[in-house]
């Protein structure tokens, strides 16, 4: 039977008591303000979440991809602000993907966009240059793993953030998303190292696209959830407004939708693990990542308007807790690539295929490639 | 919340599954170079030779135990024959209601008797069925049929009238699900379903012609017909719970987001290797929805295997409801797309593939949305289940 095992489904219990005890209005409402919540960063520090996907020698858990998506998915769906994606399933894969140390305490990844970061070999240290816009939680982070160009490879470099000028910035759910200047930065020589087999811009950008799928799954279950709580409470015209057919077809139609990014993110996960296991070809990750991407943002789409449609005037304020789920979505399905972004890639493989490959690449068992 | 107990990162194909598809493939290959049949979208097509051909390969109710003919294959094995044959648009209609609905009903409800006379002959691509379901006062309500069965001797009199029955006038027999006591209060109770003969004394088949001159559906008029007791399927009164538990069973296989399919193949040929911005981004919309409507069609044949790990099977009914109401959606999708990309006028008779293909999903559109649940029936079900009780 095709059921999670029993080591994952307790992670997602513990997972789902230890958010559902520690987060709550208050703690969101604060994170509004300070960017994020360092206590809770604490509580799921001493858990050992953020490094679940982490090979144990190297200071993780010693756990899949799919299991740090669980994780995330159930941290996404409480509106957990810390940089879980970032610490394990990005800073800590480039840095452990290439031999480095992963440390304890949130991390940042970049590039995330398409600047370039550029490294010269000065004796015995690097020296690195270059500036990036929009790096998540690139202020809170205890170090920066960071893709620079040395010539023609790529180096991974772990960078202390106090080498660094940083310029708080947000995003619509005041989430940090911080510029980050570099100017020429000394590292020494052991804190860049040419960046290990798959450690690469495009795969940091897929796992960046990943992480972001699967958050919204959860964030979308969350804004689900809450609307089906509101429609059995909520009384208009003499009547629980869930027993409104209209207010029916709308739910019915946001839960296809929060399947569907369900199913699409949770696929990619295992499609992506597999490809780094060389058990699933490029192209099929292309494809699991393009789709968990364009999927879950159009999900995000319909899904916050229905849940705030459902919800009529109390939805919108930032006293109710939906803005929290529904600021989230509309921040996240930009971030790594819009649905439009990736659908043109997915479209641009497929004609290149050809029609004839059409059937044969959308059924393709990746475990047999 | 949603597919909970489904593991979506192992989610795969077994090898005996991916022999298949090339056999299948193979086999499809062959005979459409052999001009054996020529794809049509729309509704499938009746086609007794095809379907015969699938009963000596054992493609056939694959999954039936095989002292009843069937192969004992896995559902992800059928799963993989129903997709290629969705996708080569190959003539299923005379073996896909025994295939998919009353076979499954007679190996759950049937008499050994029944499972010995019918299940073999369906198998063997040589035994055609039909289904009774709806009728001019009972169509989406369907617990409000009026056909009714009276007690005779060794049997029943059958009375009154059924529509949209589908090949009804080159099918064996179909399951006719009446009334069998009165509707005393309860309407789900007293409800049975009976196997009727076609050509027994007394039933009527007239067409149904569809918008653009096809005959697949038919009225059939049941005159005091007699069926004996032996062809009572199940309990006298549990129709209703037979035939729900049926449509649960069987709401969101590859028949409810493919049957456009071949459409989005020839879109792509259509439209060559380097299309502009506006194609590439709905091409990959279209290919993003598959991919996941597949993901999903997938997690829940498998969470019908009736494994050694029964009792950990998730549940997944609302997640299966909402594969049929995305996927009828999704079917639309590609037709859309088509036209919009291709700008070429849909024609019936026209010589290139994807013309053709284009005028004969267009009119049938508005099936599938109808069919086996109306989107408005299944909404409804949904929002029951995720709201509860509401009083």
């Amino acid at each position: 039977m095709n059921v999670p095992d029993e080591a994952r489904l307790m992670l997602v219990e513990s997972a789902t008591r230890l958010f559902a005890d520690h987060i709550d209005q208050k703690m969101l409402d604060a994170a509004k303000r300070d960017g994020w919540s360092e206590k809770l960063w604490q509580v799921l520090e001493r858990a050992e979440l953020p490094r679940v996907s982490i090979a144990e020698e190297l200071g993780g858990a010693g756990g899949t991809l799919s299991d740090a998506a669980a994780v995330l998915r159930v941290a996404a769906r409480y509106c957990a602000p810390v940089p879980l994606a970032e610490t394990g399933m990005l800073a800590g894969w480039m840095l452990a993907g290439s031999g480095l140390a992963v440390p304890r305490g949130p991390l940042a990844a970049g590039p995330v966009h398409d600047e370039t970061l550029t490294a010269r070999r000065d004796g015995g240290r690097w020296i690195i240059s270059g500036k990036l816009a929009r790096v998540p939680w690139g202020r809170m982070a205890g170090r920066l793993a960071l893709l620079a160009r040395d010539g023609d490879r790529d180096l991974v470099a772990s960078v202390d953030p106090a080498q660094c000028k940083i310029t708080p910035g947000r995003n619509l759910a005041d989430e940090p998303r911080d510029e980050v200047v570099l100017e020429d930065v000394v590292l020494p020589a052991a804190d860049a190292v040419p960046a290990g087999a798959g450690v690469t811009r495009e795969m940091l950008r897929y796992r960046g696209a990943l992480a972001r799928s699967i958050a919204m799954a959860g964030a979308l279950e969350r804004a689900l959830e809450l609307s089906v709580a509101y429609a059995q409470q909520r009384v208009q015209f003499g009547r629980k407004i869930g027993q409104f057919q209209a207010i029916q077809q709308e739910l019915a139609c946001f839960a296809g939708e929060v399947a569907a990014a369900v199913a699409a993110a949770l696929s990619a996960a295992g499609v992506l693990e597999r490809h780094a296991a060389g058990r699933a070809g490029h192209e099929d990750a292309m494809l699991a990542v393009a789709t968990a991407k364009i999927r879950a943002a159009q999900a995000a789409h319909e899904g916050a308007l229905i849940a705030h449609q459902v919800h009529g005037a109390i939805g919108v304020t930032d006293e109710y807790a939906l803005h929290h789920s529904t600021l989230r979505l509309w921040a996240w399905r930009e971030e790594f690539g819009n649905e439009a972004v990736w659908a043109m890639a997915l479209g641009r493989a497929m004609h290149a295929r050809g029609a004839d490959k059409l059937w044969m690449a959308l059924t393709k068992n990746q475990e047999n490639t | 919340m949603f597919f909970e107990n489904v593991d979506f990162s192992t989610l795969e194909l077994p090898p005996a599954a991916l022999r298949l598809r090339e056999e299948v493939r193979a086999f499809l290959k062959a005979e459409i170079a052999a001009g054996a049949f020529t794809p049509h979208l729309g509704h499938t097509e009746f086609n007794a030779e095809f379907t015969r051909k699938l009963g000596e390969r054992g493609w056939i109710g694959m999954t039936w135990p095989k002292r009843y003919g069937g192969q004992e294959r896995s559902y992800l094995e059928r799963f993989v024959m129903t997709e290629e044959m969705l996708a080569a648009a190959a003539p299923c209609a005379a073996h896909w209601f025994g295939d998919r609905q009353t076979g499954p009903s007679l190996l759950k409800y049937g008499s050994e008797a029944q499972k010995l006379r019918f299940l073999p002959a369906i198998a063997r691509g040589e035994c055609y069925f039909a289904l009774g379901m709806s009728e001019p006062g009972a169509g989406s309500d369907l617990a409000s049929v009026r056909t009714r069965a009276e007690r005779a001797p060794g049997g029943w009199r059958v009375t009154g009238q059924k529509v949209w029955t589908s090949w009804a006038h080159k099918a064996s027999a179909f399951f006719v699900l009446c009334r069998t006591s009165p509707d005393a209060g309860n309407r789900h109770d007293g409800l049975s379903q009976l196997i009727v003969e076609l050509d027994a004394p007394g039933v009527t088949v007239r067409p149904i012609r569809f918008m653009n001159g096809h005959h697949h559906f038919n009225e059939v008029f049941l005159d005091s017909v007699f069926v004996p007791d032996e062809m009572l399927v199940g309990e006298i009164g549990q129709g209703w719970k037979q035939v729900t538990s049926e449509l649960a069973l069987e709401r969101s296989g590859p028949e409810r987001y493919m049957t456009t399919f071949p459409l989005f193949v020839e879109l792509i040929r259509a439209l060559g290797p380097a299309p502009d911005a506006r194609a590439q981004e709905m091409v990959g919309r279209l290919a993003a929805r598959f991919w996941t409507l597949r993901r999903m069609s997938l997690a829940i044949a498998l969470a019908l295997e009736p494994g050694a790990d029964a009792g950990h099977s998730p549940d997944l009914g609302t997640e299966a409801a909402l594969v049929k109401d995305m996927g009828t959606f999704y079917e639309r999708e590609i037709i859309d797309a088509a036209r919009l990309l291709a700008a070429v006028e849909p024609t019936p008779d026209a010589t290139n593939t994807f013309e053709r293909y284009l005028a004969e999903t267009i009119v049938c559109t508005p099936v599938a949305t109808i069919r086996g649940g109306t989107t408005e029936v299944l909404r409804t079900l949904i929002a029951r289940r995720l709201l509860g009780p509401l009083k």
